[in-house]
């Protein structure tokens, strides 16, 4: 690479292609403006330097914003399936492992804690690791509204141990969710090899280059991907 | 020293003077079926053959109190002198501790169902009277020494005494409840017959899901959102010196 950034002065040229929908954007920041006050504001229960917020008026203002954005939280998804079925089938299959993953999932270390240039098996428009998130979200979502929904309504109408189960199950849901979302702000925001991600969410658009190596089989096609994966694996075996 | 109510049935007449002097004293908002403390029947028997058996329902002030112990805000405390204090102006209206009690005592007061807005209410063994002195108010109201404020050492001597006078008069299975469970409770009944003939759970059980939820989940939820913090700043640092922009594409 960069030989064109050398003999042109350090000039970037960027050959953009569309990667996000409008309203998958929609979706992914209507998303993140409920998730990020519904944790926020859950959290004053769950640390103690953050108790004075729970705590009388603060703690009634807490709940109100808390169940406010749940249902903004409840609803988009619900929203977009039913206006769009067929791309919510679509995220379905795309969030669906297959083989490569595994190979991604061994290299994926090296690649993104050590930054190895390792070869990564082909990925579609979502890698393995969105995948998981897009997983992890899924299953979070379903458990915080299920949970949620029997403490907001059910409370006195469910037997007492199913009201503590509840507790417990949207806690631990939390946790899953908040450590996914951690780990999904740093790669967005912080690892260098993704700058095109957080690009492309906002604008739809990411790079060429950047496309053919992250998301291969998106960009080349299956078949095309995997023949370049076996010849670069070859190259690379022939050099040592 | 731990102060504590001795609750005796059989001197009970079901005058109802505790719960209105507690209605009173305690400023318990009316028409919206909140007790802080309620006169309960049990009925037993068929007609003829009637048995009726009275009894104050209120907090319990356990010593190990899960209500205390799911409390997100504080405001659910135990006094110096052993007995639960329900500080409302903290309460935000969770409902944790009407959903954990082992005896469902607390009550939640649902403002909106919708909006969430609620209040806890329940006994808080008058903290500002007991505090300058006086005994609890519904012990003060009681005509007929059914309920007597005292420290818990004297009461339960006083309450053996009082099992073994009505053994003596022939009553079967009578019982001090209240002494061990729960970490020992701060109000005691002299109960004449099985706790459930009086609406109340025989062994009370500390509820094992708020053990589990928090001395377990909430500790380690904790590792896991610390490590993953410090885990993710690691990386960071790592793959900061690992890699040059100038070769990113």
């Amino acid at each position: 690479m960069n030989e064109k950034a050398q003999t042109t002065g350090h000039v970037f040229q960027v050959r953009w292609i569309p990667k996000y929908t409008f309203v998958e954007r929609l979706l992914h920041w209507v998303h993140t403006v409920s998730f990020v006050p519904l944790v926020a504001t859950g959290l004053v229960l769950y640390l103690d330097f953050l108790k004075p917020l729970a705590q009388g008026e603060a703690g009634e203002w807490m709940r109100l914003v808390h169940r406010l954005t749940a249902i903004l939280f409840v609803g988009e998804p619900v929203i977009y399936g039913i206006l769009q079925p067929r791309r919510l089938w679509m995220h379905i299959k795309e969030f669906s492992f297959e083989r490569d993953d595994l190979g991604w999932m061994k290299n994926a270390f090296g690649y993104y804690v050590l930054g190895r240039h390792t070869d990564m098996p082909p990925q579609g428009r979502f890698n393995t690791g969105e995948k998981i998130n897009g997983v992890v979200m899924i299953l979070t979502w379903a458990l915080f509204v299920g949970t949620g929904l029997i403490m907001w309504f059910g409370k006195g109408l469910v037997p007492a141990d199913i009201f503590r189960l509840m507790v417990m199950v949207h806690d631990l849901t939390m946790i899953a969710a908040v450590c996914m979302f951690i780990v999904h702000l740093y790669l967005a925001l912080a690892h260098p090899l993704m700058w095109a991600a957080l690009v492309s969410m906002r604008f739809g658009y990411t790079s060429a280059s950047y496309a053919a190596e992250h998301h291969a089989k998106w960009y080349y096609g299956p078949k095309r991907a995997q023949e370049l994966y076996e010849a670069k694996k070859k190259a690379a075996s022939s050099k040592h | 020293m731990a102060k504590a109510m001795l609750i005796d049935p059989s001197m009970c007449l079901f005058c109802n003077a505790c719960s209105v002097e507690c209605k009173q004293q305690n400023k318990v908002p009316l028409g919206k079926n909140i007790f802080l403390t309620q006169m309960v029947i049990h009925e037993e028997g068929k007609f003829p053959k009637v048995k009726q058996r009275f009894i104050k329902r209120a907090c319990n002030h356990c010593t190990e109190a899960a209500c205390v112990d799911v409390c997100p805000t504080g405001a659910l405390y135990h006094h110096k002198d052993g007995y639960v204090v329900l500080d409302q102006s903290l309460c935000n209206g969770c409902g944790y501790c009407s959903q954990f009690c082992p005896f469902q005592i607390p009550q939640l007061e649902i403002i909106g169902t919708f909006s969430g807005a609620a209040k806890s209410h329940k006994c808080t063994f008058c903290a500002e009277r007991v505090g300058q002195g006086y005994e609890t108010s519904c012990a003060a109201a009681c005509p007929f020494g059914a309920i007597t404020f005292g420290d818990r050492e004297k009461l339960l001597a006083k309450g053996k005494d009082r099992v073994k006078v009505l053994q003596v008069r022939g009553v079967k299975e009578v019982q001090l409840y209240g002494e061990k469970e729960l970490g020992g409770l701060q109000v005691l009944y002299i109960l004449e017959g099985k706790a459930s003939l009086y609406g109340l759970p025989a062994e009370p059980n500390y509820p094992y899901l708020a053990n589990i939820w928090q001395n377990l989940v909430r500790p380690l939820s904790k590792v896991a959102l610390g490590g993953t913090i410090l885990g993710v700043l690691a990386a960071w640092v790592v793959i900061r010196r690992n890699i040059k922009m100038e070769d990113v594409e």
